[in-house]
């Protein structure tokens, strides 16, 4: 069968990276069936099966539902450590991962924090924590 | 389906080894098959499990194990399954037995990572993960765990002595374990001083990085006439999937995987968990051995990281949990764990097990996980 025929999803893994790099909206699917929301690629829903995922934009803002502060490092991240990396549960459904450059300390985050994608040049989706978003300039 | 019995094992001293991962294999395999009263001849297939090969430019390496043991004819396959590899290879094995296709099946796992320092470790054990959807976003093997732990510390009453004691009472039996990598008793002081690795895991809460090699044969009953020790009757085989990011799974707090592989173990046994006698679970990270207690079923959910602490799972406890040490204490020779922990179980049930003994242990569970959940072996086995 040629490859251009065989079934796809609605974006590809190179398109969700592209898609936090230029600085979202994140590229995410969701279930038709059962409603799942998630980044995870693939061709069909990972909890109830059903073949088929619709394209989903996934927002910016969210809470973190677990995390840890990594004094240990992978190659990837050799420079970056202390830093956190959480599960979020985004504003509208959906859960993803991320680092928190910003964190540095076990105390810098809890359960439940707000926190918002930041749009970096570096691989992996970033996190910081609300209260350090830049204010919007309205106004002059 | 045909009556199914592990007769020979053998392992060597995990920890830090001087040879390749595939001289080892060969030795334990070698080892294990004379164990079993067998020569090499009698093996008619041959699953091994090297996960992390590729760090010592080698693929490829049942074939180099098979000509080693003078078997180049036999025919062998790569099983990789991350940390549940070689239990995937002992499944392999017991479907080739039970269902009649070989009679005697050697398993044997091997790795070596000491040569690598604890960076490029780390990253190799990082591989299992999803690359985009958790190692790329900075996840490593113990963040993941940790991030898990930090919802299980929200969600239920958890100190950190209790985790603490896990790694105490796997520290005690690993010292008594001449296979173990570290073999000495560690303090509750020892684990709460020691370094945060990945809150809230501190160092003890952590398998090491370990090379080994074990091994064992798989062997059809009526092939085995006249066996040369106690053998492992197979109660179940058992293998489950769940979801790999734990961001997409509908609990946090439990792995799919295991709830689904030990259901179908025990199913399989018609055994219950009130029915096993000593258990080797995989406690890559002090939590898992909590989050294994309550997805086998041993105890309800919530009360897995105390039960070190009120004594249950002990040495002596109603449910002795990791006499051998576990991969806290015995080590975490990622592709040899599986295997190793059935050698265990070959130990125990042979009066080899000196200074660590489960008495009169009768009925013993095996349980190993591939990564954080994605994949799961539970094994049932019993005296004859």
């Amino acid at each position: 069968m040629p490859s251009e025929t065989l079934p796809a999803a609605s974006h590809s893994i190179s398109e969700w990276v592209k898609s936090y790099e230029d600085g979202g909206p994140l590229r995410g699917f969701r279930c038709p069936h059962c409603g799942l929301i998630t980044a995870t690629w693939g061709l069909a829903c990972p909890r109830c099966g059903t073949v088929g995922l619709e394209e989903h934009a996934l927002s910016a803002t969210g809470t973190v539902v677990a995390f840890t502060l990594l004094t240990v490092p992978g190659d990837e991240f050799l420079n970056d450590a202390p830093y956190v990396y959480a599960v979020v549960e985004m504003d509208g459904g959906g859960r993803i991962t991320g680092w928190m450059p910003t964190v540095r300390t076990v105390d810098g985050v809890v359960i439940g924090e707000r926190v918002r994608f930041r749009p970096s040049y570096r691989p992996g989706v970033q996190f910081i924590r609300e209260s350090e978003a830049a204010p919007t300039i309205s106004g002059a | 389906m045909r009556e199914t019995w592990v007769v020979g094992a053998a392992s060597n001293r995990f920890g830090k080894m001087s040879e390749t991962a595939r001289e080892a294999a060969t030795r334990v395999s070698l080892a294990a098959i004379q164990s079993a009263g067998l020569s090499p001849k009698d093996i008619g297939y041959t699953f091994v499990s090297n996960a992390f090969g590729i760090a010592e430019h080698q693929a490829h390496v049942g074939p180099l194990i098979n000509g080693g043991l003078g078997i180049p004819d036999v025919p062998s396959a790569t099983i990789e399954s991350a940390c549940s590899s070689s239990s995937a290879g002992l499944h392999e094995a017991f479907v080739q037995v039970a269902g009649g296709f070989v009679d005697a099946v050697l398993v044997v796992g091997s790795e070596k990572l000491s040569h690598l320092d604890t960076l490029a470790a780390t990253s190799y054990f990082a591989i299992a993960a999803d690359y985009a959807f958790e190692t790329q976003n900075g996840a490593t093997f113990p963040g993941l765990y940790a991030t898990i732990a930090s919802a299980y510390r929200a969600a239920y009453p958890t100190t950190p002595e209790m985790f603490g004691a896990i790694a105490i009472k796997n520290h005690a039996n690993g010292a008594r374990n001449p296979h173990a990598h570290f073999q000495r008793e560690i303090t509750m002081e020892t684990y709460l001083h020691s370094p945060i690795i990945a809150s809230p895991f501190r160092l003890y809460d952590c398998c090491p990085f370990s090379d080994g090699a074990a091994a064992i044969v798989v062997a059809a009953k009526e092939f085995v006439k006249a066996p040369v020790s106690e053998p492992l009757v197979i109660r179940a085989s058992a293998r489950a999937g769940g979801i790999t990011e734990m961001q997409d799974r509908p609990d946090l707090l439990a792995l799919p995987a295991t709830q689904t592989a030990g259901a179908k173990a025990f199913r399989q046994a018609r055994l219950t968990p009130k029915e096993i006698d000593f258990a080797e679970v995989h406690d890559c990270f002090t939590l898992a051995e909590a989050l294994a207690l309550e997805d086998l079923g041993f105890v309800p959910r919530g009360t897995g990281a105390r039960a070190a602490m009120d004594g249950l799972t002990v040495r002596d406890g109603k449910l002795p949990i990791n006499p051998s040490g576990g991969l806290k204490a015995k080590g975490h020779p990622v592709s040899a764990t599986g295997v190793s922990q059935v050698v265990e179980v070959y130990e125990q049930f042979n009066g080899l097990a000196q200074g660590r003994e489960v008495p009169h242990s009768e009925t013993a569970l095996t349980h190993n996980v591939g990564a954080t959940g994605g994949s799961c072996s539970v094994h049932i086995f019993s005296r004859r």
